[in-house]
């Protein structure tokens, strides 16, 4: 008898599946196109799904509060409803919050100067010497916007509003406006086409006298009012007690909820989710069949050879392995190719749209996932093939 | 008590008794009628018959790739009626198959076609060793990293050979081994085979309609729709001496 001996680790049983797969360049080739497609297609549409909640999302998380008082009514961010300073103030003397900010908006009217077309931005006005958003350039610009009549423009604003460069001289709301420098925000639904920064004081210059029919602005009325709580204080709990006290004319929020009151919104009132889900299973089930014809294809035309592994004692586990072993492998080399444009594309349309598409490692380690049981459904459906072969039909052929 | 016992266990294959079905119902046809049949221990037995007459039925039945329903048989000392599907699948793995075909994997080589049957026996310490040892000694010491289509396809039957051999199974069943090969290279072959065979001691049950290597048998059993025929030392025949008389006899067969 031979001698017989446990595997070790550096035994190999022999790479059929591998071989199989590279045995033939052209098919391996067709294979990996089909995966890395699949791949980008998922991301892409993924990515736009998420990049349109993200940006959605995108100005609160730059907000620099704990806690946030915004009207009862503002159960999104574009319905344009603000309340009483007094209430910021009211919420300021609890025990626990540090400083209060406030954060007025408005829509204004922006003229792109090469075209004098105007186009809707969202002012963000606030008074200076607080730091209410956490943008580098701000400081870098805070005594010249302190000057009447300027203003920074968003960097992510669409091209439509027109030339960025410092000094340019423009009309906002038909008033003139200079234009200082940018900053990196991006575009979401409520923003129009895209953002615009000025101090308070400038605020009140643009949009407090604005004429008979519309509601003039002061800095009575605040649109997003911003508490930072002292460190240690729990600030769920802080939170509660605020909107307890005060009356039901503000809701009181964390960051956490206010964010999830605004993806909330989102969610449940457009078809974003169920457009963006339906194309990425479409894209996977190409996928499913891309790979299934492809693993079919090996084992058909190795169908008796795959017989004849059975004949001799493979069992039906090992053999299913194979196929199995050939599924992950292409997993593995389709999802980089595809990984690697996904964020190329990525890139490009971030450039073009302003929309905020993020590569987080969770998104990839998901879309990952996805691939891998995209090749182990496809895996499955060829493996049917070895199963029901008998290997008592390789004799006599 | 004891020689009896040897006896036994120098009978590779025992057959008795042995009805075989296709089909359900009405359909229900019975290919293989009332079959006794013994190989022993290091016989060459060649297995003949007309298209049709069930002697590849027979040679899967053994192989343990077809359940038994009717009679007895017994393969390496173990009952084969009524085994389960797992069961069936170990058996196998003490027997050496050969088929008309090479049925090799062309993205392997030689080498790595012959350690896929050494892999399932588990046996991965010398995996490497056994399939070059055999491969060398069946000619093929050149071409052990040649993958298949760069073999010719008397080379590709040794490999496949190999391939049957290389875990010294005590039986090997072949079908039609010379079919797809000419006349020389059949031989070969053949002669390779029986050589290993009986340095190995191991026994054969091949089919063949191949007139020209019934010389390297011990044994030839004939299978006519189903029963069997005749059953007779391949001497007999060669004793015979009359080259039309032996012509008249393959030309039954």
């Amino acid at each position: 008898m031979t001698r017989k001996a446990q595997k070790r680790w550096w035994q190999f049983r022999t790479p059929l599946a591998w071989h199989n797969l590279t045995s033939e360049p052209r098919r391996l080739l067709t294979a990996l196109s089909g995966v890395s497609f699949s791949v980008v297609l998922i991301f892409v549409f993924l990515g736009f799904k998420n990049g349109l909640y993200d940006s959605q999302v995108q100005l609160i998380k730059s907000l620099n509060g704990d806690i946030f008082i915004i009207n009862r009514i503002k159960y999104t961010m574009f319905i344009p409803e603000q309340f009483a300073r007094r209430r910021l103030y009211q919420a300021q003397a609890f025990d626990g919050v540090e400083e209060a900010y406030a954060l007025y908006m408005e829509l204004g009217n922006w003229k792109n100067p090469l075209t004098n077309r105007t186009r809707s931005l969202r002012i963000l006005a606030f008074n200076l010497n607080e730091p209410v958003l956490e943008l580098p350039e701000l400081q870098e610009y805070r005594s010249q916007l302190n000057q009447p009549w300027t203003a920074l423009l968003d960097r992510r604003s669409r091209a439509e509003v027109g030339p960025q460069t410092p000094g340019l001289k423009t009309e906002l709301s038909d008033r003139q406006v200079q234009l200082l420098g940018t900053f990196t925000l991006g575009t979401d639904f409520s923003a129009g086409d895209g953002n615009v920064i000025m101090s308070d004081q400038n605020f009140v210059r643009y949009f407090g006298n604005l004429g008979p029919e519309v509601d003039s602005r002061s800095l009575e009325t605040i649109d997003i009012g911003l508490l930072q709580v002292q460190p240690g204080v729990d600030v769920v709990a802080l939170a509660q007690q605020i909107s307890q006290t005060l009356p039901n004319d503000v809701s009181v929020f964390t960051r956490e909820q206010f964010i999830t009151q605004e993806l909330t919104y989102w969610k449940e009132n457009t078809n974003i989710g169920f457009v963006f889900s339906l194309l990425s299973s479409l894209s996977f089930v190409v996928g499913v069949i891309l790979v299934y014809q492809i693993l079919y294809t090996d084992v058909a035309d190795h169908w008796s050879e795959y017989a004849t592994l059975k004949a001799i004692g493979y069992s039906n586990k090992r053999l299913l392995w194979i196929v199995m072993q050939e599924a992950l492998i292409l997993s593995v080399i389709g999802f980089i190719p595809g990984f690697l444009i996904s964020s190329l594309l990525y890139d490009l349309i971030a450039g073009a749209t302003g929309l905020v598409l993020q590569l987080t490692l969770q998104r990839v380690l998901n879309i990952y996932i996805a691939t891998i049981a995209m090749c182990v459904i496809s895996g499955s459906l060829a493996m049917r093939k070895v199963l029901t072969t008998d290997p008592a039909e390789v004799f006599g052929l | 008590m004891s020689l009896s016992k040897h006896q036994e266990n120098d009978r590779i294959v025992r057959i008795e008794k042995l009805n075989f079905y296709f089909g359900q119902g009405d359909l229900r046809k019975q290919i293989l009628f009332d079959i006794d049949l013994d190989l022993q221990r290091g016989q060459i037995v060649i297995l003949t018959g007309p298209s049709g007459s069930g002697k590849t039925t027979l040679l899967t039945l053994i192989g343990a790739l077809r359940s038994l329903e009717e009679g007895s048989l017994q393969v390496l000392g173990k009952e084969l009626r009524g085994l389960s599907h797992p069961q069936r699948v170990k058996i196998r793995r003490n027997i050496g198959f050969i088929f008309q075909a090479h049925n090799l994997f062309d993205s392997l080589t030689a080498r790595q076609n012959v350690e896929m049957a050494v892999e399932i026996q588990d046996n991965w310490g010398n995996k490497r060793e056994l399939s070059s040892h055999i491969l060398t000694q069946l000619g093929l010491g050149e071409r052990i990293n040649y993958k298949p289509h760069h073999l010719s396809g008397g080379q590709k039957q040794r490999v496949a050979i190999a391939r049957a051999l290389v875990n010294r199974p005590q039986l090997i069943l072949a079908d039609e081994p010379t079919a797809a090969l000419d006349k020389v290279t059949g031989r070969e072959v053949v002669n390779l085979m029986k050589t290993l065979a009986r340095e190995r001691g191991c026994t054969v049950l091949m089919v063949t309609h191949d007139n020209r290597i019934l010389d390297v048998a011990d044994r030839m059993v004939n299978l006519v729709d189903g029963r069997l025929e005749s059953d007779r030392p391949v001497s007999q025949l060669a004793a015979m001496q009359d080259p039309t008389g032996l012509d008249r006899q393959m030309f039954m067969l």
